[in-house]
């Protein structure tokens, strides 16, 4: 749920700017640090704006009060609105959203909460132990920070089902590698700077894996074929391989139901 | 006979099932997707009588061999020169010019045999291709996996279905064959259009007058993901990393090796290097049709104008597609293409 509370001026002061995508596509972006070297360690709360703007803007095409939107794509820092410029311009967009730029809230009180099965290590891990040289930390402390990090989903994106899962234990803190893999396993989970990603398929990838999930995160047959959603509160809980082929054997049998609370 | 359907003898290189897109869920991940020359299939299903958003073939770097089990309107776009050959089960051959409906016969075998200068052409076929639906389209993305037949590019041997042939009742030649007789939606621009930005403030003043004075060439690293250039780097202020971000149809992301890559149809949702600017829309087709060492310029143009551009290929066709005419009878074209 999105509130948006009574609007004011929306100032040059707040960083809020307007950033052209072609004629197309409207980013409004929420850190006026982004022009520094740094703006890697994006601060969850652009991230939140982006999202509850997202919303609004989302919620105005229902009730009919703005139309020509194509696309709403919520980043760390900033929202990329596409939009039909035969149906409006950037012009008229940002004069209908400015209003709504003070006090961008997100209720959080409604965020899921999902427990997700993962096999750290080993052949289904690859990186777990080479990264516990680099970080001066066991295999096993590793995976128990990471399964005590709360983490939460801060964007989708890349791939279908791919969700940017940040809130990584600072101690597990590490760049991407330098030279990325030509092909992920799907469902591979990796780990780089404070987040954590599952790739949803095979793929090229640069994130240092240490473990695997034996449940999907996209499938085309369901109803809703993606199984995250920004704002999700995610917990890991290790398992080890042969559970992982139990889980795996059950959840595409249908046995197995994902912890949703 | 079974149910209509068409079967790809020699699927080519790099075909694929296409239609307008899925566009609208990008913020989970899922690509746009669709035609890359989206006005190739606007005008191959006008041609056919099909609502503008059908799926048809998306054929890229070669040509391809189908058979047809039902008969049906056919049409290939994209291109001013590309041909087709329709041949009989008798042997008999028909050359057919892009840009017109044909009517094909059951049994018979259309061979596309190579692009004609272009890069990507599209065959509409009446009634549209009836892979399956996700998300509201049967756009395929390779790289998602997601969309036409198991998400994957065609290979010899598919069979791909096809939807019923609804005849529209309102179309004054909705039985007939139209060719269009204004080609003017093809002209390219002497140069590709751009917006700066969004974020061309992590490029050095150099870097941007290099941008906009140079010659860059399409690299052979070329699909439906994007379209890598090779010529002069383009040097960033401090390095080429952002927090990550949405990208358009169009994007030129530059990666900290400093050379450009213009992202298309299949682009990532969400990347994390720096925009130099972004390829108008009405732009888009042109860069379907480039093939690897074509020289490619760019000129930056206002939102405005960008948008004005919009506009204005939306006329332009709209225009194509209101004086489509009936052709001449095929006897003609055959002679036609005997004097060319």
């Amino acid at each position: 749920m999105i509130t948006a509370q009574k609007p004011e001026q929306a100032d040059g002061q707040g960083g809020i700017r307007f950033l052209p995508a072609g004629g197309h596509g409207l980013v409004v972006s929420f850190d006026n640090t982004s022009t520094k070297a740094g703006a890697l360690k994006a601060n969850m709360d652009h991230t939140r704006k982006a999202r509850a703007l997202a919303g609004l803007i989302r919620q105005a095409g229902v009730d009919g009060k703005l139309s020509g939107i194509v696309d709403l794509i919520p980043g760390l820092t900033n929202l990329l609105v596409q939009y039909d410029p035969l149906h409006i311009s950037a012009k008229t967009l940002q004069e209908i959203i400015t209003p709504w730029l003070d006090h961008l809230t997100e209720d959080s009180g409604k965020s899921r909460h999902i427990r997700i099965p993962c096999c750290y290590g080993g052949e289904l891990g690859p990186d777990l132990d080479s990264i516990a040289d680099q970080l001066k930390l066991s295999p096993d402390e590793i995976v128990a920070r990471h399964v005590a990090s709360t983490l939460e989903v801060a964007i989708m994106g890349f791939l279908p089902g791919l969700a940017y899962m940040k809130g990584v234990d600072e101690a597990l803190y590490l760049p991407r590698r330098k030279t990325p893999r030509a092909r992920v396993p799907a469902l591979t989970l990796g780990i780089a700077m404070d987040q954590t990603v599952v790739y949803p398929m095979p793929s090229p990838g640069g994130w240092n894996l240490i473990g695997r999930i034996p449940i999907a995160l996209f499938d085309p047959n369901k109803d809703d074929p993606i199984l995250l959603r920004s704002g999700d509160k995610i917990n890991f809980y290790p398992i080890d391989i042969n559970e992982y082929h139990k889980i795996y054997k059950a959840y595409h049998d249908g046995q197995f139901l994902v912890e949703i609370a | 006979m079974t149910d209509a359907s068409i079967t790809m003898i020699k699927a080519g290189p790099y075909t694929t099932v296409q239609d307008i897109g899925r566009a609208g869920h990008q913020a989970v991940g899922v690509p746009e997707s669709g035609a890359l020359d989206q006005a190739a299939l606007r005008l191959g299903n006008a041609l056919v009588g099909n609502a503008p958003h059908m799926a048809g073939l998306e054929i890229c770097l070669g040509g391809v061999q189908i058979a047809i089990t039902s008969p049906r309107r056919i049409a290939l776009t994209g291109s001013v020169a590309a041909t087709m050959v329709i041949t009989d089960p008798s042997g008999h051959k028909v050359t057919v010019y892009a840009n017109r409906s044909f009517r094909v016969h059951a049994g018979q075998e259309i061979h596309i045999q190579g692009l004609s200068g272009t890069n990507t052409v599209f065959l509409a076929i009446s009634g549209g291709i009836g892979t399956p639906l996700l998300y509201g389209s049967r756009a395929t993305s390779p790289n998602a996996m997601i969309g036409g037949l198991d998400g994957r590019l065609l290979k010899d041997g598919d069979v791909l279905p096809l939807c019923p042939d609804m005849v529209r009742p309102d179309a004054a030649m909705g039985s007939a064959d139209r060719m269009l007789s204004d080609l003017t939606v093809y002209d390219a621009p002497p140069r590709i259009r751009v917006v700066l930005g969004p974020q061309d403030d992590r490029f050095t003043d150099q870097a941007k007058a290099v941008f906009l004075s140079s010659t860059y060439q399409v690299s052979p690293m070329l699909n439906r993901m994007g379209m890598r250039l090779d010529g002069p780097v383009l040097d960033h202020c401090d390095n080429a990393d952002i927090a990550s971000d949405g990208i358009v149809n169009g994007s030129i992301q530059v990666p900290g090796d400093g050379k450009p890559i213009i992202l298309l149809a299949d682009h990532q949702t969400t990347g994390g290097y720096t925009k130099m600017a972004t390829v108008i829309q009405a732009d888009l087709p042109v860069l379907a049709r480039l093939k690897p060492g074509d020289a490619i310029l760019f000129s930056a143009i206002s939102v405005e104008d960008a948008e004005q551009a919009a506009r204005d290929h939306e006329a332009l066709l709209r225009h194509a597609i209101d004086t489509m005419v009936a052709p001449p009878p095929m006897n003609d074209i055959a002679s036609i293409a005997s004097v060319r």
